[in-house]
């Protein structure tokens, strides 16, 4: 995404009729000082990624009041997620400049005392409001009246500032729905000088620079992607000029520019953070216009890969399209063209990407191969807000799904292939420890989904807690390895009906039969319990399309809008799974 | 050369036709100009003409025409 000035945004924000967007978002900022133009700003850039967003500006510095106020304007917004910006000023008041006045003692005390301050905050917040909450650390400040001598004492201004943010950072890995924004690296990487302006302080307490605010909004930007499951999953790659400098074709795998020399250091950067990236989940793959043996002969052993053969979940190399090796990784690893994001240092390949799949974010390039690090690193697709054990393994999981296809493409009956691996599956009700999982799962399946119904982990907590309501998963197991929770179901109960509001599969273990035996245990628990009668729904969206005729098949009954299963009726699970409930 | 160009910078912050800008423009008779967005105007034109406008000069604007007398006691040619 292109970054403007913030007048554009200002301008823009009157225009845009983001209202045909599925996507749908609440934001709030609620400030210490001046934050205009954070609406407009994210307003247009939720619009360029195709989000509904829906603003609210706390009014100046009321940021205790509205909080603090159960009636106040904040919470009758009903935000999905607050940004709270309070800065160093406010929050330390004369200590900002008379901090040197007071004994190390007093300064501590004080430091406990404005951490409570805060504490006091977000916790009523939390428990008044679904929402989540962000909160952004303080700046470190670059004076101290002490001058070279701050150095010399233990506890100095400084100190405060380090120890609030230490708190706050605490905190928030306390409580699931506040998340800390470090402002302060913010503030480091475009450097005080241009942040902060006397001139607009004085003016009109405005504490952020004009030129940088669209830049903090598209770091905000960061969290909305995952709330609402945007978040990419996949990096694709090119190799030539992308992954190491030069043709490996024409140039040879000694005239391959990778290493530590100037022209062999950007690459060797660039690697190491698309490494980083998959060590959190995210998968990657080729796709290279290339000879296959020259390509992986540098991939296996050019000494100074970073990115292994095994690093990479699939790899398309070879002299077909771009276009079609695209749809071939997107349908291998089962994942839509909207969670990629492609790197190619060629212009014409990214063109042709952006023109014929526009879902996948092709990332612009410009020719200096040094700047590619920071590029990446830049951008804001591949945040989540929580990273699990299941993410961690992900990319052996979709090795294992390639061996599986393997196994699939040399067995000849579905059924008899179906036998041959060993699928366990095993239920799990109400299980407070798989619920960030589960959240997970609600807000990014789109394709085995039965109603798409999103929900907060706030939200799944409540459902856990009501004793009227069934909140489920499964861990599906075979013979190549463990996938991890990949079924979630949600259900209500009345005395004699069970009403299943979500219903949704994972991509990863599609096609197995899976969700019958997952839907024939729930009809056996229900039936065991005395239920006479199932409830279903199917909700079509543009991608659910892989769920629509599975209660039909299953043998649910049309009846209006719902489709109904009368537990005097026979049911089955698949003789070849293994169904367990734990 | 420079009217022009002032010109254009007010017209793309409040977003109105660049024909239609005026020195008589003020925060009265331009629906977007409030105090925020005369900020915002005020700090384009500094940052375009490489200006820097003391905190007073800031504060007496009240028109597109003190824009142009402040630019022009600072070197800025408006012939």
């Amino acid at each position: 995404m292109e970054i403007k000035e913030l007048s554009y945004y200002i301008n823009q924000a009157k225009i845009i009729k983001p209202e045909n967007h599925k996507n749908k978002i609440r934001i709030a900022f609620v400030g210490s000082f001046t934050i205009n133009g954070f609406e407009e700003t994210i307003q247009v850039q939720c619009n360029d990624e195709k989000i509904n967003c829906i603003t609210y500006n706390s009014p100046y510095n009321q940021f205790n009041q509205e909080i603090l106020d159960e009636n106040s304007n904040l919470y009758k917004f009903k935000p999905d997620i607050i940004f709270l910006l309070i800065d160093n000023r406010t929050i330390l008041e004369n200590s900002f400049y008379f901090s040197n006045i007071n004994s190390e003692n007093e300064k501590k005390k004080y430091t406990d005392e404005k951490f409570n301050e805060i504490n006091n905050l977000i916790k009523t917040f939390t428990k008044k409001s679904h929402s989540k909450i962000i909160i952004t650390n303080f700046v470190i400040p670059t004076y101290t009246p002490l001058g070279i001598y701050e150095s010399k004492i233990e506890y100095g201004i400084k100190e405060i500032i380090f120890e609030l943010n230490k708190k706050l950072k605490e905190l928030s890995r306390n409580i699931d729905s506040c998340y800390v924004y470090d402002f302060n690296s913010f503030v480091t990487k475009f450097g005080e000088k241009n942040i902060l302006d006397y001139k607009k302080m004085n003016y009109g307490d405005i504490k952020i620079n004009f030129d940088v605010i669209p830049y903090l909004i598209y770091e905000f930007l960061g969290y909305v992607k995952p709330i609402l499951g945007l978040n990419k999953k996949c990096i694709v790659l090119d190799l030539d000029n992308t992954l190491w400098g030069n043709i490996i074709g024409e140039d040879g795998f000694e005239g391959i520019k990778l290493g530590p020399y100037p022209e062999g250091r950007s690459f060797v950067e660039f690697q190491k953070v698309i490494k980083s990236l998959s060590e959190n989940g995210i998968i990657l793959a080729i796709n290279s216009k290339n000879n296959q043996k020259d390509a992986m002969k540098a991939i296996n052993e050019h000494p100074h890969m970073i990115l292994r053969e095994k690093d990479f979940s699939c790899i398309k190399i070879n002299w077909n399209d771009k276009i079609s090796n695209m749809i071939e990784i997107s349908n291998e690893l089962n994942i839509g063209l909207d969670s990629i994001v492609f790197f190619d240092d060629d212009p014409v390949n990214r063109e042709l990407l952006r023109m014929s799949m526009p879902e996948i974010n092709t990332v612009e390039l410009p020719k200096d191969p040094s700047t590619y690090a920071q590029i990446l690193r830049n951008l804001n697709d591949f945040n989540t807000l929580k990273i699990t054990k299941d993410d961690i393994h992900r990319k052996i999981m979709y090795k294992q799904e390639q061996n599986r296809q393997k196994l699939e493409s040399s067995t000849e009956n579905l059924n008899e292939y179906l036998k041959k691996l060993d699928i366990k599956i095993k239920i799990k009700l109400n299980d407070k420890f798989s619920i960030s999982r589960i959240s997970q799962l609600i807000l990014k399946t789109n394709q085995f989904n039965l109603t798409t119904k999103r929900y907060q982990e706030e939200q799944i907590k409540e459902f856990v807690k009501d004793e009227t309501m069934i909140v489920g998963c499964s861990e599906i197991e075979d013979k190549f390895g463990e996938n991890g929770i990949t079924n979630v179901f949600i259900i209500k109960t009345k005395p004699n009906e069970w009403i299943i509001d979500t219903f949704l599969l994972s991509c990863r273990i599609m096609g197995r039969g899976i969700e019958e035996g997952i839907i024939g245990k729930i009809l056996e628990i229900a039936k065991n319990k005395g239920i006479e009668k199932i409830t279903a729904a199917f909700i079509p969206t543009e991608k659910n399309k892989p769920a629509e005729n599975f209660l039909k098949n299953y043998g649910f009954e049309k009846e209006k809008e719902n489709w109904i299963f009368l537990l005097k009726n026979e049911f089955k699970i698949p003789d070849y799974l293994e169904v367990e409930l734990k | 050369m420079n009217e022009k160009k002032l010109f254009e910078i007010v017209a793309r912050v409040f977003n109105i036709p660049v024909n239609e800008i005026n020195y008589e423009l003020n925060s009265e008779n331009v629906e977007n100009w409030d105090s925020f967005t005369g900020y915002v105007l005020l700090d384009e034109i500094e940052t375009n003409f490489d200006v820097k406008f003391t905190m007073d000069e800031s504060l007496e604007i009240k028109r597109i025409e003190d824009f142009k007398n402040i630019l022009k006691k600072k070197g800025i040619n408006f012939e």
